[in-house]
């Protein structure tokens, strides 16, 4: 097939004045070559005041300073910046939130200068809004009564209302099992909530790495021990502190454990193992279950997604935890992965930085960077 | 002599099931159903813990651990928050304003009765 040439009827400026979104040409110094209509409607500014200005100046944008640095210091790879953190501009009371992409421009073979375009993203903002209070609406509203249910049940099983039949013993414990799931549930989708919207509160300080995993598995022993499954620590002597949010790392390392006492059998075993390479740790949950088939193991990570092992059925998950667990290690600047084989077991792995001071983690903001 | 609760909480269900769990332990207990009744409690006759939500009518929670942490003379009552409030930062707005403690709704009763007897050693029921 051979393509015709189509004439274009209009010229090139017209076509980026028509833009939504509003987009600029800088040089290497950051001053504005070129902008388009939407720039000069949204930063209450002409075409003659803004040509030559500095960006960060005319639109007050501070973090523009640092991603014109890394896409101009990045010169050689010639690789596109895209800022995922959005920015508030504010104007006649209103706030607007965007993502920012900066493009590289070469000119004769040299770094010219960068296209930087904002996605007006206010709109997904507003609706991710409205999920996480209806999210928390939700979660807050079904804690309550699940409050009466468990203590009840609690109460019953312990034979402190009076005495119950053996068939009647099970009927609770399965009730009470069902609470326990709907509990967790509620935690998840809470922390999912607030994890996609950007509100996750990271806050990395120096953690032993012991006090982490013994906080971690201790809640989990009895029933490990209950379910005739040998639950083992094996942590590397003299370790450094992890540079992470104790409370958050808890939960992963928790959640991992959790995890794997629902697919081992009795008899199994479970090694939480710790050692340092370079200037991370590995912490990893190892276990003698039955194995997650290979064509599984790469969307386990993604929300909603439970897996049966092999001749089981669902365990009673919602598919939630490693999703949430995979957001709060990666905020940490660490890595998750499985490594697992049918009818061996599996092991998760992931790492944190070690603590060496302020610099030694990058987290995302916890609040969008301000106009100003 | 047992030790006596305060227990401001206005859902009736959770009532029952607090007051089962407490009284399973021989605590005495005086049950409040918005903020502003817990003060008037609290002014009368002190309690030796208060078990206090935070989303109630009229005076909320926070008004609540606010007045009475804020005053000399009852600052010393423990109060442990049981609320169905679980977000960080009401957690840490609680803590801040003096809370002993900080449950979120569902809980165990055995989760209760521990955080009860860390705040309340020497009860004697």
């Amino acid at each position: 097939m051979t393509l015709s040439k189509v004439p274009v009827p209009v010229n090139l400026d017209t076509v980026a004045n028509n833009l939504a979104d509003p987009v600029f040409i800088v040089n290497r110094d950051k001053e504005i070559a070129w902008l388009n209509k939407k720039a000069t409607d949204l930063f209450y500014t002409s075409d003659e005041e803004a040509r030559g200005a500095v960006i960060t100046e005319l639109t007050g944008i501070t973090k523009l300073d640092t991603l014109l640095d890394d896409v101009f210091e990045q010169e050689a790879k010639l690789k596109c910046s895209y800022e995922e953190a959005s920015v508030k501009v504010k104007r006649q009371d209103q706030r607007y939130f965007f993502k920012i992409a900066i493009n590289p421009i070469i000119h004769e073979g040299e770094l010219w200068g960068g296209l930087v375009q904002f996605t007006d993203v206010t709109r997904f903002h507003e609706m991710e809004k409205i999920k996480t209070d209806f999210v928390s609406i939700v979660s807050h509203e079904f804690r309550t009564p699940l409050t009466t249910i468990i203590v009840g049940v609690e109460m019953l099983k312990e034979g402190m209302l009076g005495d119950l039949t053996p068939r009647g013993k099970e009927v609770l414990e399965a009730i009470g099992a069902d609470c326990e799931r709907l509990s967790r549930l509620i935690d998840n989708l809470m922390e999912l909530s607030r994890i996609e919207s950007g509100t996750i509160y990271v806050e990395a300080e120096p953690a032993d790495v012991t006090d982490l995993v013994q906080e971690a598995v201790r809640p989990l022993k009895f029933q490990a021990e209950k379910q005739g499954i040998e639950l083992i620590t094996d942590i590397a002597p003299n370790l450094p502190p992890v540079a992470a949010d104790f409370n958050k790392a808890v939960w992963v390392m928790a959640n991992l454990v959790g995890n794997a006492m629902r697919y081992t059998d009795p008899g199994g075993t479970i090694t939480v193992r710790v050692r340092q390479r370079g200037k991370r740790l590995f912490f990893s949950v190892e276990d003698t279950g039955c194995g997650i088939p290979k064509e599984h193991q790469e969307k386990i990570f993604r929300k909603y997604v439970q897996v049966s092992g092999p001749g089981r059925k669902g365990t009673g998950g919602v598919g939630l935890g490693l999703a949430i667990a995979k957001d709060i290690v990666m905020a940490h600047g660490g890595e998750i992965w499985v490594d697992s084989e049918v009818g061996k077991g599996t092991t998760f792995t992931f790492t944190f930085p070690v603590y060496y001071g302020d610099e030694s983690v990058k987290l995302p903001d916890s609040e969008p960077d301000g106009g100003k | 002599m047992p030790k006596k609760i305060l227990i401001a909480e206005d859902e009736k269900n959770v009532i029952l099931g607090v007051r089962t769990c407490l009284d399973a332990v021989g605590y005495q207990m005086e049950i409040v159903e918005d903020g502003e009744q817990a003060l008037d409690a609290v002014r009368k006759d002190p309690p030796d813990l208060i078990l206090l939500d935070l989303l109630m009518p009229n005076v909320d929670g926070f008004e609540v651990l606010k007045v009475v942490k804020g005053n000399d003379e009852t600052r010393h009552i423990p109060i442990v928050v049981l609320t169905a409030k679980a977000e960080e930062e009401d957690r840490q707005r609680a803590l801040d304003l003096g809370a002993d403690d900080y449950m979120t709704k569902p809980f165990k009763p055995q989760e209760l009765w521990d955080r009860l007897k860390k705040h309340l050693p020497e009860h004697d029921a």
